[in-house]
């Protein structure tokens, strides 16, 4: 151990801030150094000398005053500003989320979709566009509980939670029940209730956000009873909208549920002469790991060649 | 960007080594160790946790921050008053600090504990001052009441020892005097660790965090503190 060192840290020893080792080993070299010796003697007596002066706790009279002040003062300021809140406070409400892609992705695209929005309302001096009262706005719900059907009737009955819990009731047509139900689709983690969802939009498939919200969730939900719900919604639109034919056929490529890729290559069958389609098919029936898939491939590209 | 604003963006910003545990004092070997005692940090020991007042806080109870207040006011006031020598002076830092705190507490993160937090912010309008005042070149070591009369600091320093006499009570406060001088000496920042290190008994990692640098970067400080008030106090060993 060099002097350097311990010159270094005699005042880390006198401050009790030396590791237990570090603290052995100084005690052992200034035993045996004259030097070191006369240095942590000195370094102790001006510790002592500066020690004599102390702080005082303030007076009291002085504490009491600070105290009536700062309450005084208190009762007239606000904590933290509008902006300071618009700032930092959805940061903080979004760290719980930040483990739920989904849910983050989508709070994330309302939030910018919201703000193009508005952005455009300014730049265009429009007023911004009133919904209905009743309307729930899609930014305050954090989630749909439940979705029902009551029998023989049209009626569905949403319950969804804002920052209370509220109840919605109306027609499938209704485009407050629409709008729960397309929201349902993708910013739930019942699996169930985006199960219901997605059923009930089935019935209206040829609303263009009812279709996008089926695609969406053909393509992305992790439910596979939700996947195969909205793959039979757009079935009928496999061969007139080539943005489903797509989508069926990532969905019977790529898809991890056999049983919703088989009922995609039956969707698939009245569009089997499409080059995507027959391109695919050719794959399947030659390397697909499912023998199922495989031979009906297999099938239905030998119907073709009976057809041609 | 002024110290009193560096102090709440960084304390925005969070703790920068990241531990949220409560400074300790040192107390192994108080006997080697006569100034760390009862100061500062010698409160937080045995509290309760403040995560809960602070949450409360947060959510707007003012109760709960003026618990908070009542937790560590007395220590904010005390570390005022000997840096800055004028009650009237360690009010109003006393008195920002906290209303900084009190409007900022939606950005606490809980990234370091609230001590840690609060005593960046008292410590950077402490700085701030000594800055000021050194520009200033009023380096006196007489104070100011808050009647606004000049007094020596040190004058008000008690003897309680038992046998206290007149002679070596003078002899105290000229020590005090020459001591008080000296500390005027050293940078702002030299004074700062100083203070917070020897005075109130922290230890340096905690030093560190509170000036937002490293433990290595404060015992530096410490150590250049120390070799200048040697220099400085050296006819009076």
């Amino acid at each position: 151990m060099k002097c350097e060192w311990v010159h270094e840290n005699i005042l880390l020893h006198i401050y009790n801030e030396l590791p237990d080792d570090a603290r052995y080993e100084l005690e052992q070299h200034v035993a045996r150094c004259a030097d070191c010796a006369a240095e942590l003697k000195a370094a102790r007596q001006f510790h002592a000398t500066i020690s004599q002066f102390t702080v005082d706790e303030p007076p009291p009279n002085l504490m009491a005053a600070s105290r009536m002040r700062l309450e005084e003062a208190l009762e007239t300021t606000e904590q933290g500003g509008f902006w300071q809140r618009l700032v930092f406070d959805p940061a903080a409400w979004l760290r719980p989320v930040k483990l739920a892609p989904a849910l983050g992705a989508a709070i994330f695209i309302v939030g910018f979709a919201g703000g193009i929005g508005a952005t455009y309302q300014v730049m265009n001096g429009r007023n911004p566009i009133e919904l209905p009262a009743a309307a729930p706005a899609e930014s305050s719900i954090t989630g749909i509980q439940s979705i029902s059907q009551q029998p023989g009737s049209s009626q569905i009955s949403i319950r969804y939670n804002t920052v209370a819990t509220q109840e919605a009731q109306g027609s499938l047509n209704d485009q407050r029940i629409q709008q729960l139900l397309l929201f349902a689709t993708r910013n739930n983690y019942n699996s169930g209730v985006r199960m219901d969802s997605v059923d009930l939009l089935t019935q209206t498939p040829n609303d263009t956000h009812v279709r996008e919200a089926l695609l969406y969730a053909l393509r992305y939900d992790s439910n596979p009873g939700v996947r195969l719900k909205a793959i039979e919604g757009l079935g009928s639109y496999v061969k007139d909208d080539v943005r489903v034919r797509d989508a069926v056929l990532e969905a019977l490529v790529n898809d991890s549920n056999p049983g919703l890729r088989t009922q995609a290559l039956h969707l698939l069958q009245p569009v089997r002469a499409d080059s995507s389609v027959r391109l695919v098919l050719e794959r399947l029936a030659e390397s697909d790991e499912n023998q199922y898939i495989r031979s009906q491939a297999r099938n239905v590209l030998s119907q073709m060649s009976e057809i041609d | 960007m002024p110290a009193d604003a560096w102090a709440i963006s960084s304390a925005v910003g969070g703790c920068s080594h990241g531990d949220a545990s409560r400074p300790q004092r040192e107390r192994s070997n108080e006997s080697q160790d006569p100034l760390a005692r009862g100061h500062m940090a010698g409160h937080s020991l045995g509290r309760i946790d403040d995560t809960l007042l602070v949450r409360e806080a947060q959510r707007g109870n003012r109760a709960a921050f003026e618990e908070l207040v009542r937790h560590y006011d007395q220590a904010v006031l005390r570390l005022a008053v000997h840096l800055t020598g004028s009650e009237h002076e360690a009010q109003d830092i006393y008195q920002d600090a906290f209303l900084k705190a009190y409007k900022s507490m939606s950005n606490f993160r809980f990234e370091c504990s609230f001590y840690t937090w609060i005593y960046r912010i008292v410590t950077n309008l402490c700085l701030d001052h000594l800055r000021k005042k050194q520009v200033r070149k009023e380096d006196a070591p007489v104070a100011v009441d808050a009647q606004g009369e000049h007094y020596d600091v040190l004058a008000q320093v008690p003897d309680g020892r038992a046998g206290a006499n007149p002679e070596r009570d003078l002899m105290r406060r000229e020590l005090g005097t020459r001591i008080n001088h000296a500390l005027h000496k050293l940078t702002p920042r030299e004074r700062m660790v100083f203070e917070l290190k020897h005075y109130q008994g922290l230890k340096l990692r905690t030093v560190g965090e509170i000036l937002n640098t490293t433990e290595e970067t404060a015992k530096n400080t410490l150590f250049r503190a120390t070799q200048k008030l040697r220099g400085a106090l050296a006819d009076m060993r």
